[in-house]
């Protein structure tokens, strides 16, 4: 009798020890989903990767070159405000889930009354990129794959940001109308320009958005040495977007005028994260900071 | 008299103030001493120097002429039309420089100096497209064709301007400040080029003075008395056109400002005279914008804000004060 009661028990705490991962292994056998949607270049091109093919993407902010070749016969959906993609288009997909952006707080509410599950993958951060990349790793059950992934990341942009020569005070500016905003240390190009050395100017501002339009009088007495700007133009409109941004008056006396540093930049590499970062970091330094 | 006299008196005081505060203050402490010393060309040189006499010197004449040429543009059109809600909106104007600001903004990122001209552009062929239709077929420039016809140019130019945002969603942040209405650090430039429309403008304003008093007697009054009271209407309209587009040009919509200032300064001179109402608008218009770009500018320096907002903040309490008087 007694040796069946400790029988029992040993029986009951191997069930209890074993019943998780018994049901975790079920759930991520079961639960990997088939049909997967990414609306930012991020989570598409991390996608690509680990070699999953999602069955749609977002239509990415200055063309789709920035998508890997792998998806170019992927359906593309156009992106517009407040939802996203056309909710219509999105769901004759037929997603099990959409990978999307803090930008759509609207069509992400829409997308879950749905029914589709929703999460979002838009690192701010270089930090953050990483952790993203491990957890749709995880999602779409390629955790090793993302761990090597996450690896081969880590390493590429140590060694971009290895060697830096100099530290450029930098003015990053978002557009460029006659208001252009100035993009912060919380804003993907913010954090690529300062782990590519520059010194960011804020005015030592702070804004949840990542941007704001900070005073000419600001610019003049920093004097930057370099001026990025990120319009949303093409790369033909670059010649005289320079020379309108060298003319403006509350910039001509800065150094990055004086000696024509001032850029822009069309590829938008700056402006949302891919998963080229440790390309985006090098094309900084040496384009731009020359460090 | 003595009341015209002294409401004349509060508002230059009111300009002035506003001119000091706009020269001294910004997002970059610059002592009083030196911004004195550097408009009297005896500058430290260097950042400071640039700031006051490249950033806001130009600034702060740009929120007078603009703030004048509204104000003026306003009294005038009130006047003509005989209505108190006229304004540079009534005829299509703030409109058509809305969309012709956005479609440089949005379509030919690359030409944005051309932004002035294109808001200039369409905000002339607004008002011109206005007059055409009020000025033909029955009733040929009356009242009612006049408001009507600019309220469907509004309505127009205003509905393009919204479809070009929403088709470009991404391009849109670059348009907000133009849409809120606010005035940039843009040097000299957009006044050399936008010079002669005000200058124009101003001139037309001018001569309008005593025509726009004898059309207050009524039609009928002011033909016995020799003049053409459709012609002072469209005169008046033209003159009114060219000031607010070429405000609108240089510092966006300002919707607030050529609607409420005549009345202000109506209610508080106890005189709906044009030769005061007209010269009492272009100085209180002046005022109000040099003190709610100061405010924009400082608030929360270094971030700059958009003007609109802080010259309705301003303008409002006073004027419901004065109309809560006035019933």
């Amino acid at each position: 009798m007694k040796r069946l009661a400790t029988l029992a028990a040993l029986a009951a705490a191997l069930i209890a020890l074993a019943l998780p991962a018994v049901t975790g292994a079920a759930q991520s056998g079961n639960d990997v989903p088939k049909r997967i949607v990414a609306l930012t270049p991020f989570a598409a091109n991390t996608l690509a990767k680990l070699g999953v093919t999602p069955v749609g993407v977002g239509e990415t902010l200055g063309g789709q070159t920035r998508l890997s070749p792998k998806l170019k016969n992927v359906t593309v959906l156009p992106l517009s405000h407040p939802n996203g993609p056309n909710l219509e288009q999105l769901a004759s997909l037929r997603p099990d889930v959409v990978l999307s952006s803090r930008t759509w707080v609207k069509g992400n509410q829409a997308m879950e009354d749905l029914g589709i599950e929703v999460r979002v993958y838009e690192p701010l951060k270089i930090g953050r990129a990483y952790r993203d990349t491990y957890r749709i790793g995880l999602l779409v059950g390629k955790q090793r794959q993302a761990r090597a992934q996450l690896k081969a990341m880590k390493k590429s942009v140590e060694a971009a940001t290895k060697g830096i020569k100099s530290h450029p005070k930098v003015m990053l500016l978002l557009g460029v109308g006659r208001t252009p905003f100035t993009m912060l240390s919380n804003s993907w190009g913010g954090e690529i320009v300062i782990k590519a050395g520059g010194e960011l100017l804020t005015g030592g501002v702070d804004s949840d958005s990542g941007f704001a339009r900070i005073s000419d009088e600001l610019v003049v007495a920093e004097n930057p040495d370099v001026i990025i700007a990120v319009p949303h133009a093409n790369a033909s409109d670059i010649p005289s977007l320079t020379e309108y941004l060298k003319d403006n008056p509350a910039w001509q006396s800065t150094s990055a005028a004086q000696n024509g540093r001032i850029y822009v930049s069309v590829d938008n590499s700056l402006l949302q994260a891919g998963t080229d970062i440790a390309r985006t970091i090098r094309k900084v330094r040496s384009a731009y900071l020359k460090n | 008299m003595a009341r015209r006299v002294s409401v004349f008196a509060a508002l230059l005081v009111a300009l002035a103030l506003a001119t000091v505060a706009s020269l001294a203050l910004g997002a970059v402490k610059v002592p009083f001493s030196d911004v004195i010393d550097i408009l009297l060309g005896k500058g430290p040189g260097g950042p400071e120097q640039q700031i006051v006499e490249a950033l806001r010197l130009p600034r702060t004449v740009e929120a007078m002429v603009v703030g004048a040429a509204l104000g003026i543009a306003g009294a005038i059109l009130q006047g003509a039309l005989g209505n108190p809600l006229a304004s540079p909106d009534v005829i299509g104007v703030t409109g058509g420089a809305g969309f012709g600001a956005i479609l440089i903004i949005i379509l030919f990122p690359g030409s944005i100096a051309l932004l002035p001209v294109g808001a200039l552009f369409f905000g002339l062929l607004a008002a011109t497209l206005v007059f055409l239709f009020a000025w033909s077929g029955r009733n040929r420039g009356s009242v009612g064709k006049v408001i009507l016809a600019g309220i469907a140019m509004l309505s127009l130019f205003t509905a393009g301007t919204t479809g070009l945002l929403a088709a470009y969603p991404e391009r849109a942040p670059s348009a907000i400040f133009f849409i809120a209405g606010g005035l940039t650090s843009s040097g000299w430039e957009e006044l050399q080029t936008i010079w002669p429309y005000f200058a124009v403008g101003f001139i037309f304003a001018l001569l309008l003075i005593r025509p726009l008093d004898r059309l207050a007697l009524g039609d009928d009054v002011a033909a016995s008395l020799g003049s053409r009271p459709q012609l002072i209407r469209l005169a008046a309209g033209i003159a009114a056109a060219l000031l607010a587009a070429a405000s609108a040009a240089i510092a966006g919509l300002l919707g607030f400002l050529g609607l409420v200032v005549p009345h202000v300064v109506r209610m508080a001179g106890g005189s709906s005279s044009h030769t005061f109402v007209v010269p009492a608008s272009a100085i209180g218009g002046a005022a109000l914008l040099a003190g709610a770009d100061t405010l924009a500018r400082t608030l929360r320096a270094p971030i700059e804000m958009p003007v609109g907002p802080f010259m309705v903040i301003l303008g409002v309490p006073l004027f419901l004060w004065l109309l809560r008087k006035a019933v």
